[in-house]
């Protein structure tokens, strides 16, 4: 299952939590038999500063969803950051692509490679920023990177299906910015 | 009427006929995705389209309508007069004629380089004539909203009836965003030294700091503008300047650290404090916690300032301690909003049994669409997950248009009920307020939702899909846009139903 899945999954449950929360919380407070208004702890005591009990547990709450949050995206877990942070792949093949006039230059077509095969890509331009992306035979997206004119735009990846690759500009960079389309560009064979 | 009010309502109303423009161009570019009007609208008409929408909707539709609530605002909280109408008329007129000018570049001109203007496309691609009728365009509208901040600044800080320098204000400014004086106060052990932010209520509070960020935003902008001036000027002359000259990746670098402060300044920390300011008033009772909020607040600032590095994730070429940097100060964003939401959200729940007016409930559901459009912008912000995401109609969808439609412009709509029947003495009809925000927030979330789904399936923004690939998201999102456009009309009818076109002609009369 692709992570897209779980992204699409976890923003679906997250939009629907959300709902119910903020319906449930206009049910709650417009609900009349509380009937009496109430005065937080500080304000009670007249106090002005600092922060109650109950912001400092909300404070805490975040805190620690912002610490967990950071620790599972910067973790091998994801596919994307496992090449970069956790496993220092070294590329058993580096192919060397060059866009010009709206066009992707391939070192030869379709570039083969093998499932599990570390293979780096060095993506080069002298004109406009584009974007080099590669894409399922579905549509989904494998990984993308963004093209800068004059810099070297490098990708480590591995490929863990076999199948027919499409790679196509990422990133708008003039009218013809749609035509940048190679259908089977990439074969990844094995398995 | 009185000036002031006049002055209000004449922003407001321009403010909302730029929404019904963005709109317009919103659902044109959905029926275009959905392999509709492609007989009509070629590319770069989709593409001049694409490049204007969001100097339409952010600086026609949120700028007008932010200027024209903080100019009547700002001094009557303050119970202080604003320190020049004619600045303010000024800053009309210029921001008026700022996006007309970018309107045109774009459909007369075809300027098409999106708003992102990365280099060197602007001059590569397209003639110097457009690249500068859109530079002007730019420069106007940067003008005008440094012309609002000045008088933003000058209202807030100036002693009444005293004269005082721009460097008396800028010392202020600088003194109380930061808290310098508290700072000070520290090093030297003073013991409970109250900080001057307290003597400003937390809704000038939260102007001034979000004036800092949208001032910097303005500032770099208009150092862009001015490049792309200079090189369609040169280009123009028979000179042409070697692109050579700005380096991509650092021109990237400023423009996202730039930009990114309109979110935050603009976005976040304006309607904080609008939320800061209209709860309290609709429910009856103080603000809680409102000395944690002023932090909040300063946080947001602060934070603002190191989170454009999560729009480069996909830049190889940039270190990547500075990406993982973007993506951990982003989660900080996370804490200052939920610390805002959890202040607003209590501040009702000690006040219940609370009767949900109009003006709350646009601002109960616009609360929804932060927590949405926020949580998506989270998830595409993370390095790992944004190899699958950057520049894919999610980023757009569920993130971009839910924060605007229905986290920002329901916050702004929040703000015009409310106002309204303070200005005008008249209240809008409350069951066509209910039917505005239904369709209109539905409609935001229906159309945004279809976009980000388009978005992980591999659907990518700033593209056009000539053979109809998405097409079925994209005519649920046109569904969705058409609701939205079906609330913005029950408004339109609504306000002049309750004020009649003679109000509308007295406020743009001289």
């Amino acid at each position: 299952m692709y992570i897209q899945v779980f992204i699409e999954v976890f923003y679906l449950t997250l939009v629907v939590v959300y709902f119910a929360f903020i319906g449930f919380f206009m049910w709650v407070t417009s609900r009349k038999s509380r009937g009496r208004r109430e005065e937080s702890k500080a304000e009670e005591k007249g106090a002005e500063k600092g922060m109650e009990r109950d912001e400092k547990i909300w404070l805490v709450f975040l805190l620690v969803v912002a610490i967990v949050g950071n620790i599972v995206m910067l973790s091998p877990a994801i596919p994307s950051i496992r090449n970069v942070l956790w496993v220092n792949q070294v590329p058993e093949k580096t192919f060397e692509i060059f866009i010009e006039n709206y066009e992707f230059k391939l070192p030869k077509y379709p570039v083969r490679i093998k499932v599990g095969q570390p293979v780096e890509f060095i993506v080069r331009t002298n004109d406009v920023t584009h974007g080099f992306g590669v894409f399922r035979e579905d549509g989904t997206m494998v990984f993308q990177i963004q093209v800068l004119p004059g810099y070297d735009n490098r990708i480590v990846w591995v490929f863990d299906e076999p199948g027919s690759y499409t790679i196509r500009c990422t990133e708008y960079c003039g009218f013809r910015h749609s035509e940048m389309v190679v259908y089977d560009a990439i074969m990844v064979e094995g398995g | 009427m009185g000036p002031r009010e006049k002055l209000a309502l004449r922003f407001v109303l321009t403010a909302v006929f730029w929404l019904g423009v963005a709109g317009i161009e919103g659902l044109l570019m959905r029926a275009i995705l959905a392999g509709m009007l492609s007989n009509i609208y070629g590319v770069e008409h989709f593409y001049g389209m694409m490049t204007v929408h969001p100097f339409v909707g952010i600086y026609g539709w949120a700028y007008m309508a932010v200027l024209g609530a903080f100019y009547y605002l700002v001094p009557k909280v303050l119970n202080k007069e604003l320190y020049s109408e004619r600045a303010a008329y000024m800053s009309y007129w210029t921001l008026l004629l700022g996006v007309l000018i970018t309107w045109v570049s774009g459909y007369v001109f075809k300027f098409a380089s999106l708003y992102t203007l990365y280099w060197p496309l602007p001059i590569v691609r397209f003639p110097p004539t457009s690249v500068l009728v859109f530079s002007i365009g730019m420069l106007l509208i940067f003008i005008s909203v440094l012309l609002f901040f000045f008088n933003m600044f000058a209202t807030i800080f100036l002693p009444q009836g005293e004269e005082r320098g721009a460097g008396y204000i800028f010392k202020k400014l600088v003194t109380l965003s930061f808290n310098l004086d508290e700072i000070k106060a520290r090093i030297k052990g003073v013991k409970d030294y109250i900080p001057g932010v307290y003597s400003y209520p937390v809704f000038i509070v939260g102007v001034f700091r979000g004036c800092v960020d949208t001032t910097l935003n303005a500032l770099t902008m208009t150092g862009l503008a001015s490049i792309l001036a200079v090189f369609s000027l040169s280009s123009l002359l028979g000179f042409k300047l070697p692109t050579s000259l700005v380096d991509p990746l650092v021109y990237k670098n400023v423009f996202w650290w730039g930009l990114d402060l309109v979110a935050d300044g603009n976005v976040l920390i304006y309607t904080a404090a609008t939320w800061y300011f209209l709860v309290p008033m609709l429910v009856g009772r103080k603000l809680y916690g409102e000395s944690v909020v002023r932090t909040v607040i300063l946080a947001d600032l602060v934070v603002s300032l190191f989170v454009w590095n999560h729009h480069m994730l996909a830049d190889t070429p940039q270190p990547l301690a500075l990406q993982i940097q973007g993506q951990v100060v982003t989660w900080g964003e996370l804490i200052t909003m939920g610390l805002t939401i959890f202040a607003v959200l209590k501040t009702i729940w000690l006040a219940r049994p609370v009767k949900y007016s109009t003006p709350l409930k646009f601002i109960l559901l616009s609360i929804l669409g932060y927590m949405i459009g926020g949580s998506a912008g989270i998830l595409q912000a993370s390095y790992a997950l944004n190899r699958y995401l950057h520049n894919t109609q999610w980023v757009i969808g569920v993130h971009a248009h839910v924060l605007l439609l229905a986290g920002l412009t329901l916050t702004l709509f929040a703000v015009i009920y409310a106002l309204a029947p303070i200005i005008t003495s008249k209240e809008l009809d409350s069951r066509l307020a209910d039917i505005h925000l239904v369709l209109f927030f539905s409609g935001a979330i229906i159309m945004s939702s279809a976009m980000g789904l388009a978005g992980i399936e591999g659907m990518l923004r700033r593209t056009l899909y000539p053979n109809g690939e998405y097409a079925e998201y994209m005519y649920t999102a046109l569904a969705g846009g058409l609701l939205m456009a079906a609330g913005y009309l029950t408004f339109i009818v609504n306000f002049l139903k309750t004020y009649g076109i003679s109000t509308v002609i007295t406020v743009f009369k001289k």
